[in-house]
């Protein structure tokens, strides 16, 4: 290693800048995540992509440096972002993070106007002379919109205080190319967190990564089980966190991982204008998916939810559609249930089929002008603009609460009903004239923690599938 | 010295290829489709990239050329698309052409593989020696790689090389073909979306998908290039500019296929695996079809709508999708989902029905019990029109975009509904509706909500009516049909 004080080694998270409401920087937030990390990291990375350098002054950066590097006291290197468009003001950036104490900056490739191989040289080469200390070169062509050049890596690689390239391309033939051309003679961390197993056993010597501040140890996992050639532990733990590494890094970014951290009590605050917390990059429904993630984790209590079986005989369940058990009992309405599955992915339906000029489409007409908070009913659809028929609504039982688990009712459920119902069309289950004449209303309970939606397509599919042979034949 | 031919200019539709049922070209289909733009053009083009070329044996494009040429019977001269991926074929099928008696062949670049510029040029050369009149076709949105301008020029100089066609829509591209190489071949714009500009920086004329549709708003358009009224030109390509739009940037085959079949002439759909609703989005074809209307193309036709105290006569622009006798109408429901963006989608859960029937009792009914987080609002008395917001209106935020942006839209749909006939003025005391409609927590453009609800709820009124989806069309999709909201992120 070229300098000591820092080896690109290990997990290093790449902070969020903590922000108060009038989004002025949160100290006393950005204190408590840096303790709330530091007994699981190699090294911290503050005014990073995650860091919304891109939002924060010199003076700003400088200052939030400052802090973690105070919080750190010592204990693990700080690796201070220097990430500006021009070379000027990456120079300033990085003699600035010398001053306050950090242990080397990460300098990403220049961005917007897109310079030539020579200028990006040119600014590397520039930053690295003006300062001592350690620089990683930063490769994130998901922002700065081109890759960092990898012959431009190659020459940077002989100079003396280059030391790593942090790739967070995900591009793994990138990464492996920059391995073998620079030869050991640069460090490469992994900067995708869903392809940190596979980059590891390829040969970077660890990670600068946002959702290692949500859960180092198990990239600390990860990083040690590699190292010992312990691939099925390593690819275990990978897989545990696969899917929030994929909302941190495709659905939200910093945005994200800012929502997690709140989730689990570590104050953040929200990102600057113009991202939102929620309902922008991070849609409302991904971020109640997230909660469930980090319930899987353990990282929040897991509340403890029992589906609430409907147990009263079939003709008493449709009394909240305004149907009472005398109307059911005409021989024009057929009623169908069933159950499939077990586990958070049960599903029940409770179904009535009947003319759409008797009681069965006056209870239809009402639900789509009467939706109870909630319980709203929704058209069944194989696809947008692809209605089945008979015309159906889904009416959830279990009071939705977040966009996560209404998405379930109509993702999942609503695309199995559909399926089923063309299913019982073509097999000739459900007779043409009903196609025409009829309408149905599905009640379906579904578990508010069901999180697997292939499995609950499947039950859904099968339950419909049985219910509709009840109804139309009476089985 | 030039090789422009004096009889490459002008409008030149690339035909598509009807296919029967059982998928076989349809040779009456392409006879007529034929007949239907000849009027109009100054050419005509099959076995292009819309003609399915990619999709056709070599024994089906020769017949293609053989009609094509059959029918055209030297009114107009036939560029018959030759271009494969392999050099031997491409020489095959441009020395059948040129047997066959076509004016031209149009050879687009070797797709696929990709070979390199000098491999490309002497695949050209080879296609050369055939002896026919060339044209380099350039399409990268398909082959897979564009032309350079160098390679462009180079081929030019070939001796029976007599134009190019580039469908890039890569306007600083023709830039510099027109500096290369004008009057020394002929430059044509495969592009629908920017030919009008094409036309005026010195293109000799556009091989187009949608010349299909509209040959005859094409044809004025070059018209009124050559004469130097662009003014008028940009008028006409603007009229159609959201048309073209649809077609190079949705389903390009098979919109044409659809639009036609709308217009009444029944060309069938593409070959597997275009499906209908696949990259030409069933929302795409309430909008082409609504253009179609617009320029006259798909002309109102009487249908009778048997309510249960009368019968009412209207006439709707009809396609042979419209039932003529209409009945059922206790309680119809549609659907219309019309986006992007996301937070901005709109989606319309429809019912219409008689004021007596299950949705005049349920209007009624709604309006007496108060509704909170889910006020409903009459939006329209002529048909009465009851508005449901779908999700808990939390923040005046919300109200904004239901009761006013939301709103909006699906008013308007109603008066562009009673204007066009599907909402017969002497229905409007009879028939009830009621509208569901859904906005997102996360919208923040209040002109999409608008728009995008005033597309779901037309097209919701004319599904309902017209009983889309049909069963055939459920029954199509059984297997393919792919619910967006299915998958985790």
């Amino acid at each position: 290693m070229k300098n000591l004080a820092f080896q690109a080694r290990g997990v290093l998270p790449a902070l969020v800048t903590p922000f108060t409401a009038d989004e002025a920087i949160d100290e006393p937030g950005l204190r408590g995540l840096v303790q709330y990390v530091l007994p699981h990291v190699d090294g911290l990375v503050p005014c990073g992509t995650t860091g919304e350098f891109i939002y924060l002054t010199a003076d700003e950066q400088r200052q939030v440096i400052e802090i973690v590097i105070d919080e750190v006291a010592g204990r693990v290197p700080v690796v201070a972002g220097a990430c500006a468009p021009s070379t000027r003001q990456a120079v300033q950036l990085a003699r600035a993070a010398q001053e306050a104490g950090a242990s080397g900056c990460l300098v990403v490739t220049p961005y917007f106007l897109h310079p030539s191989d020579k200028g990006i040289y040119q600014h590397f080469y520039e930053v690295a002379s003006a300062v001592d200390i350690p620089i990683i070169l930063y490769n994130i062509p998901q922002v700065v919109d081109a890759y960092l050049p990898r012959t431009v890596v190659e020459d940077l690689a002989d100079i003396p205080n280059i030391v790593a390239l942090k790739d967070s391309s995900g591009n793994l033939t990138y990464t492996m190319e920059v391995l073998e051309m620079t030869d050991g003679r640069l460090d490469v961390l992994i900067g995708h967190d869903e392809v940190v197993l596979p980059a590891l056993a390829g040969g970077c010597s660890g990670m600068i990564l946002a959702s290692a501040q949500v859960f180092p140890e198990i990239w600390q996992g990860v990083y040690s089980a590699v190292q010992t050639g312990d691939m099925d532990t390593a690819r275990a733990l990978q897989s545990s966190v696969q899917k929030l590494a994929r909302i941190f890094c495709r659905h939200g970014g910093g945005v994200a991982v800012k929502a997690a951290l709140n989730m689990m009590g570590v104050k953040v605050g929200k990102p600057r204008r113009p991202l939102r917390g929620q309902g922008g990059v991070l849609i409302n429904e991904v971020r109640a998916e997230i909660r469930l993630e980090l319930e899987k984790l353990g990282k929040i209590a897991k509340p403890v939810v029992k589906l609430p079986v409907r147990e009263e005989p079939l003709v008493e369940r449709f009394a909240s559609l305004g149907l009472p058990v005398e109307v059911l009992q005409s021989n024009s309405v057929r009623l169908g249930t069933a159950v499939a599955g077990d586990g958070a992915e049960k599903v029940q339906l409770d179904l009535v089929a009947g003319p759409k000029d008797g009681p069965v489409g006056e209870s239809y007409a009402l639900q789509l002008t009467y939706p109870r908070h909630g319980h709203e009913a929704l058209t069944a659809i194989l696809e947008p603009n692809l209605t089945v028929r008979p015309a159906t609504l889904i009416i959830p039982t279990v009071k939705l609460k977040n966009l996560r688990q209404a998405n379930m009712i109509y993702g999942p459920t609503q695309a199995a009903v559909g399926k089923a119902i063309v299913d019982g069309l073509a097999s000739g289950l459900i007779p043409q004239p009903a196609f025409k004449d009829e309408v149905m209303m599905v009640q379906v309970t579904i578990h508010p923690q069901a999180l697997n939606r292939h499995r609950l397509y499947c039950n859904a599919c099968r339950a419909m599938g049985e219910a509709l042979q009840n109804a139309y034949t009476g089985e | 010295m030039g090789k422009k031919p004096e009889w490459f200019k002008g409008i030149f539709p690339a035909l598509v290829t009807p296919f029967s049922d059982g998928a076989a070209i349809d040779e009456a289909a392409y006879r007529s489709l034929i007949r239907h733009v000849l009027p109009d053009v100054n050419g005509i083009v099959p076995v292009g990239t819309t003609g399915e070329f990619v999709y056709l044996t070599e024994e089906e494009k020769h017949k293609a050329i053989d009609i094509a040429l059959d029918e055209a019977a030297g009114h107009v001269p036939v560029v018959a698309g030759t271009g494969c991926a392999s050099t031997r074929e491409t020489v095959a099928l441009t020395q059948y052409a040129k047997d066959a008696g076509a004016h031209a062949a149009l050879v687009l670049a070797p797709y696929y593989l990709k070979p390199t510029y000098n491999e490309v040029y002497e695949h050209y050369e080879a296609v050369n020696k055939v002896g026919l009149p060339i044209i380099l076709y350039n399409i990268p949105q398909c082959a897979g790689t564009h032309f350079k301008w160098w390679t462009a020029e180079g081929m030019a100089y070939l001796d029976n090389v007599v134009g190019i066609k580039d469908s890039s829509g890569d306007m600083p591209f023709l830039m510099a073909l027109f500096e290369k190489i004008k009057g020394h071949v002929s430059i044509f714009c495969g592009h629908d979306e920017i030919v009008m500009a094409a036309l005026a920086a010195g293109a000799d004329g556009a091989i187009l998908a949608s010349a299909n549709l509209i040959p005859d708003i094409w044809q004025e358009i070059y018209a009124a290039v050559r004469s130097g009224d662009l003014a008028k030109a940009q008028n006409l390509q603007a009229r159609i500019q959201k048309l073209v739009r649809i077609v190079v940037r949705r389903g390009s085959v098979q919109a044409v296929k659809e639009g036609l079949c709308m217009m009444g002439l029944d060309v069938g759909n593409a070959r597997l695996p275009v499906m209908p609703g696949g990259a030409f989005r069933r929302e795409d074809r309430e909008e082409l079809r609504a253009q179609l209307e617009a320029l006259g193309k798909i002309p109102p036709q009487g249908v009778q709508y048997e309510l249960s105290s009368k019968t009412v006569h209207t006439q709707v622009p009809a396609t042979p999708q419209t039932p003529r006798r209409i009945s059922g109408f206790a309680l119809k429901v549609g659907e219309g989902f019309a986006g992007p963006p996301f937070s901005e989608l709109a989606h319309v859960d429809l019912l219409l029905g008689e004021r007596g029937g299950p949705v005049g009792k349920a209007i009624e009914q709604a309006l007496a019990v108060p509704h909170p987080g889910h006020e409903v609002r009459i939006v329209s008395e002529r048909p009465r029109t009851l508005l449901v917001p779908t999700i808990t209106v939390r923040s005046e935020k919300q109200a904004e975009h239901i009761y006013v942006c939301a709103s909006g839209g699906v008013v308007k749909a109603i008066e562009a509904s009673v204007a066009d006939g599907f909402l017969p003025a002497d229905a409007l005391e009879d028939l009830v509706m009621i509208a569901n409609v859904f906005v997102h927590p996360a919208a923040a453009n209040r002109t999409r909500i608008e728009m995008n609800n005033y597309k779901a709820m037309r097209a919701a009124i004319r599904k309902a009516i017209e009983g889309r989806p049909t069963l055939e069309e459920l029954l199509y999709e059984r297997q393919a049909a792919r619910h967006p909201f299915r998958y985790a992120p």
